[in-house]
């Protein structure tokens, strides 16, 4: 089933599931043309893919600095050759020596089978662009990913988990598919929820008027209710007029990985109607990586009006009252060995450095709240990535396999902290998709560990009056 | 698409075998959904879990939190396990023929 000549791939979505996107698939006959000219279109456009195509001297730096090669040891989990599964055919139609020479230099055709090449490959890499970081040239592998998912996508060649959650931001906001009345459901239950554990009265406003616009993820509505627990305790506790919006209730952005031209769009401009339409001051955004790197990094320049808002962190919001001694915590209530796992896309693609910046932000903050911290190495921004970024987050039997691979690096990690020991490690993960990713893999490789995010152990820690 | 004829009639499956219309779910659908999830037999516990997700899904549109589905069924998260091997998501949820979960889950 989902494997082409030996090649492990994602399910992909159907004709029926892209027609909900309103996507026509390139019939085979015609899929190697279109891929070229889209090549082209890519080549003239993005100055950073044709660096990554022009300027790589093969010295494998990136090979050792690779979870998905060290998983695997798959050669073409290389970030310089996964690349090269595209520059070969960069180099037959796009450059003098590869058209006299061809094969002679490296360059070769595009067939059908080089896409179902790029199908399988380019969904193994996860974006964490870890290459990119110690790539002496500066070339960023994750953009090669990012131009070959876009291209893989027009042709019609998309995994079915990635247009699901598609569909779901275009129907309904959000990619886990909740419509309002399960979310308001889902927050009554957890507003009753914090009353039962914590004796404290917190709601959970929803489309209201407010100061602060809150997006969390929407796996949360799901999987994680101390991560919306955590947060609403931490608004209440500061007195904040929050808001939580239906019409753009997602932190993700699905759109960065597989369709940036309109999906990624279509969410920035979801965000800033529902910014408008509530009047608020400030957009604070919950625990998610990949869609951090959205909003932050991408949306001043995609989405199509000016911003008026100031967008933040959560994190940076709490870390912001820790310094400030506006908090009362008691690190006691999170007793239990904890370790950090850095999520690449805060660490690693958000301009997170400086002492009050992101990536020492989330340490004030668990150094605040837990009372057994412990690092893991390497961290910061030198961290290795959960293994599920980008969502790669599929359980047909192939890809559940390589994500267990994939995770390997790091559950060599977590288990050199010895935080799960005795069984009773907690795993801070402040990521829906590492979330995703830990919830089954800390079971695959028994760590010993639960797998927690960080607002959730803010939550836990507050001390109210 | 491929499909499974459960008393004569035919319902097509996705790729994972999660029914595509959830209204030709009954109680027959849901034991020979379950043969392949390795619940052989479904007791009252199971039943219990498979009809508050039903009863969810047709109110909501989509699977309950899964804190919410303990909490009503009064089942810890290891005991749904244990019913359901291949989880509440992908087991319990397929059995109960709701669609396949999407996004960061």
């Amino acid at each position: 089933m989902p494997e082409y000549k030996g090649m492990a791939q994602p399910v992909k979505a159907t004709v029926e599931d892209l027609k909900k996107l309103r996507l026509v698939p390139v019939p085979d006959e015609k899929k190697v043309e279109e891929a070229i000219r889209l090549l082209d279109e890519a080549r003239k456009k993005f100055r950073s893919f044709v660096l990554a195509m022009e300027s790589c001297v093969k010295c494998g730096l990136c090979a050792e600095n690779c979870h998905a090669y060290l998983g695997t040891r798959d050669p073409h989990n290389i970030p310089t050759n996964r690349a090269e599964l595209i520059r070969k055919v960069y180099k037959r139609y796009f450059t003098l020596e590869g058209r006299w020479f061809g094969k002679l230099v490296g360059a070769e055709d595009l067939t059908l089978d080089t896409l179902e090449q790029w199908y399988s490959y380019f969904y193994q890499c996860t974006e964490c662009r870890r290459c990119g970081s110690v790539c002496p040239f500066g070339i960023d592998t994750c953009e090669v990913t990012m131009i070959a998912r876009q291209i893989l996508y027009w042709l019609g060649m998309v995994p079915k988990l990635h247009v699901g959650g598609g569909w779901g931001i275009e129907r309904v906001g959000n990619q886990t598919n909740v419509a309002k009345p399960a979310i308001v459901d889902t927050l009554e239950f957890l507003s009753e929820e914090i009353k039962d554990e914590f004796g404290v009265d917190v709601r959970f406003p929803v489309d209201e008027e407010a100061d602060i616009l809150y997006v969390p993820s929407s796996a949360d509505y799901m999987l994680n209710p101390y991560t919306l627990m955590g947060a609403a305790m931490f608004f209440t506790y500061i007195g904040a007029k929050w808001t939580i919006p239906s019409f753009m209730s997602e932190a993700g952005n699905f759109g960065l990985l597989f369709d940036q031209r309109h999906l990624m769009r279509h969410l920035f401009m979801r965000l800033h109607d529902s910014a408008v339409n509530l009047g608020v001051k400030k957009i604070v955004w919950g625990e998610c990586g990949h869609g951090w790197r959205a909003w932050k990094m991408y949306l001043p320049y995609f989405v199509d009006r000016p911003l008026r808002w100031e967008i933040t962190h959560l994190h940076d919001e709490v870390a912001y009252y820790i310094r400030t001694n506006q908090l009362k915590l008691d690190p006691t209530r999170n007793s239990q060995p904890v370790t950090l796992h850095d999520p690449c896309n805060y660490v690693r693609a958000c301009s997170p450095a400086g002492p009050y910046g992101h990536t020492e932000n989330m340490r004030t903050i668990i150094r605040a709240v837990t009372v057994d911290f412990r690092e893991m190495y390497p961290n910061r921004e030198k961290n290795f990535c959960c293994g599920g970024g980008s969502a790669v987050l599929f359980d047909d039997p192939e890809m559940y396999q390589k994500r267990i691979q994939f995770s390997q690096t790091k559950a060599d990690q977590i288990r050199a902290t010895g935080v799960g020991k005795d069984g009773n490690g907690i795993l801070c993960a402040p990521c829906s998709i590492c979330k995703a990713q830990f919830y089954p893999m800390v079971e695959e490789h028994e760590l010993g560990v639960t797998v927690h995010g960080l607002i959730d152990l803010v939550g836990k820690a507050l001390v109210w009056k | 698409m491929a499909s499974i004829n459960v008393n004569g009639v035919e319902i097509e499956i996705d790729e994972d075998g999660f029914i595509q219309d959830p209204d030709k779910w009954n109680e027959d659908v849901a034991k020979f959904l379950a043969k392949g999830e390795g619940v052989e037999e479904m007791g009252d516990d199971h039943w219990k879990v498979v009809n508050y997700l039903r009863d969810y899904y047709l109110k909501f549109q989509i699977a309950p939190m899964i804190r919410k589905l303990c909490k009503e069924t009064g089942f810890s998260l290891k005991y749904i396990y244990e019913l359901f091997p291949s989880g509440p998501a992908k087991g319990a949820c397929k059995i109960a023929g709701l669609p396949k979960p999407t996004g960061c889950v």
